[in-house]
């Protein structure tokens, strides 16, 4: 492998590192917010009842409404991990992707 | 049931003509497979809401909403979650690393025989698990709606989907998938425009009467799993599990690039999520205007209370807006049966034809043309082999079965997914470890548990997720631990990581 394709291979790789990180930076909070809304309802129905059992609106319980909310988030999360995967990842990729087929190791 | 009868003819007459239609067009092992990788993201967000909406959905989540209130709107929201995790970590990664099955992204990453037979294995039992009370629910249901008796159910549902499968490959599954969804989902907005008008446009209102009907306690938790580790095992097992079924991940292949398999899962999220909303309105509902015995009284398991529910919106028992709107919503979910048993079997012959017989017997040394020609064959005898599994399992407790599959999904097939995608040390051993701890785990403790022996259960917990997933992981830990450094794999997952997140594979 010559000089330069090596050096494009490397780049790519460290590219591919960035992307990750920047990834890791949106996907963990991301992430931990829909499992803790979730496993959290989840955990607050099989130990706190009455809780969940209090009245909000008018024949509402607090357990309907976090139900509600919970469609709510994964709704969000989705329409905003597509406008950040767009914004953020995707020009990462292509610039990674660009830089490995310099490399001319693609299959 | 003429009614039923007639408005199902319709669409199965409608789906066998995709299926010529799509038979036409399905020539090469990708068409086979992947409907050549050339769908939308809509499309397959319509599809991948027809092939996760399973009867299980459609009737299930309705009836626990009706008979035991809360914790049936908690079934339902469960699989709307389970899209996060597969947006955020899975479909994208499938789509940039596999070709046409969960076992090409383990052995993209792995390249060594052992591991895609411990994937295989993985899909297999999943799927097995997942389509044998799928059967079983057809022949109860198609009974139930037409009258004809389990046994020609079973045949004639197994059949469908051999004929939709064999011939027309993912692009006809794909197809019958669409128009189940936009079946159900139309079924949907009928209803739930019908059920508002009756409580003129207030849905609070429909809490308020359950309350008076069945008391407060209704609208709590804990009236259906009692146990409440069964509550979070529940979750656990849908939002980590949905990743680990083979007959849905595969659907990702069916379009060109990662950027189109992130928008159909925000297309399903959207689709799906807004079904499984309604069919908590729906339950309350039918508590409120079917009431919970007239829904017992029909089927215990309260299966048939959409079905009761659209007669009565439609004008009740023997009117002709009742008779109409019971007939199109059972011939609907018979349409969804169909469409799930046939991803089942299209996915279990990609991890038959494909991963063992091309990929592990012949190591990929096989022609285009002798490959589809395995696939088709393969799929149906997989499809007979459903049709007999079927016909045996009636009367049997298939429940167990439910849990067994969303179970082994989350507790083999996601953990070895994950690390395979994420972690630079995991190797063959930690693939054979997460895969026999995970599944042996699952199936012991489903074994023991109440979903099998009732009230002589050793273990309390139906759902045992929350114990067999971690345990999966240890597994997939130890494995590689055990296994020792596989230096040239960790050499490779620099390639095969530039391959997760660009697509770009390179040598």
């Amino acid at each position: 492998m010559a000089r330069d394709e090596a050096a494009a291979l490397a780049a790519a790789y460290v590219s591919v590192r960035q992307l990750i990180a920047e990834k890791l930076r949106y996907l963990v909070p991301m992430t931990i917010l829909f499992m803790v809304g979730y496993v959290g309802l989840t955990i607050l129905a099989g130990f706190a009842k009455d809780c969940l059992g209090t009245k909000v609106v008018g024949p509402l319980n607090l357990g309907f409404v976090l139900i509600a909310l919970n469609y709510l988030l994964s709704w969000v999360l989705a329409i905003a991990y597509g406008r950040i995967a767009a914004d953020k990842f995707d020009p990462l990729a292509a610039k990674a992707a660009m830089e490995i087929s310099q490399s001319g190791t693609t299959r | 049931m003429s009614i039923t009868l007639g408005i199902f003819i319709v669409i199965l007459l409608i789906t066998l003509a995709i299926t010529y239609w799509a038979a036409k067009r399905t020539s090469t092992t990708a068409d086979f497979y992947a409907a050549d990788s050339r769908l939308t993201a809509a499309q397959n967000g319509f599809a991948l809401a027809g092939d996760w909406c399973s009867a299980a959905a459609f009737l299930g989540f309705t009836g626990l909403t009706a008979l035991y209130g809360m914790d049936g709107a908690f079934y339902a929201l469960g699989p709307l979650v389970a899209f996060c995790t597969v947006l955020f970590l899975i479909a994208e990664p499938m789509r940039n690393t596999g070709k046409y099955t969960l076992g090409d992204v383990i052995h993209s990453r792995m390249q060594t025989r052992t591991s895609l037979l411990a994937a295989i294995a993985g899909t297999v039992v999943v799927n097995f698990a997942y389509l044998m009370p799928q059967m079983a629910g057809a022949g109860v249901l198609v009974r139930l709606l037409t009258g004809i008796s389990y046994d020609w159910a079973v045949i004639f549902v197994g059949i469908s989907m051999i004929v939709y499968v064999a011939f027309g490959g993912m692009l006809a599954t794909t197809w019958v998938q669409i128009v189940k969804a936009v079946l159900m989902l139309s079924a949907g907005a009928i209803i739930l425009v019908l059920i508002l008008t009756q409580v003129h446009f207030n849905p609070l209102t429909l809490f308020a009467e359950a309350e008076q009907k069945y008391t407060a306690k209704y609208l709590l938790p804990g009236n259906y799993l009692k146990n409440p580790f069964d509550q979070i095992s529940l979750a656990l097992g849908y939002t980590l599990g949905l990743s680990g079924l083979p007959h849905v991940m595969t659907r990702f292949y069916t379009v060109p690039d990662a950027k189109a398999a992130r928008r159909s899962v925000v297309w399903v999220m959207f689709l799906a999520g807004a079904f499984f909303a309604g069919t908590t309105l729906f339950g309350i509902a039918a508590a409120d205007f079917v009431g919970q015995d007239a829904i017992r009284a029909a089927d215990k398991g309260g299966n048939l209370t959409l079905p009761l529910l659209a007669q009565y919106l439609g004008g009740g028992k023997g009117t002709f807006g009742g008779d109409l709107m019971l007939g199109f919503v059972a011939a609907v979910a018979v349409a969804t049966i169909l469409a799930v048993v046939s991803a089942l079997t299209l996915s279990t012959s990609g991890a038959i034809a494909h991963d063992f017989y091309v990929n592990w017997v012949k190591r990929g040394q096989v022609d285009g043309k002798r490959e589809v020609w395995v696939a088709r064959a393969t799929s149906v005898a997989i499809g007979l082999l459903a049709i007999a599994l079927g016909v045996l399992a009636q009367g049997v407790n298939v429940a167990v079965l439910v849990i067994l599959a969303i179970c082994v999904a989350a507790s083999a097939n996601f953990p070895v997914l994950i690390l395979s995608l994420f972690w630079r040390r995991f190797n063959t051993g930690g693939v054979i470890g997460g895969m026999v701890v995970g599944l042996a785990s699952s199936v012991v403790l489903a074994m023991i548990g109440p979903a099998m022996r009732g009230a002589d259960a050793l273990w309390p917990l139906v759902n045992p997720t929350i114990v067999s997933l971690p345990l999966g992981f240890l597994g997939a830990v130890l494995g590689t631990l055990i296994w020792g450094r596989d230096r040239e794999n960790e050499q490779r997952f620099d390639a095969f990581l530039l391959q997760v997140h660009t697509g770009v594979a390179s040598k």
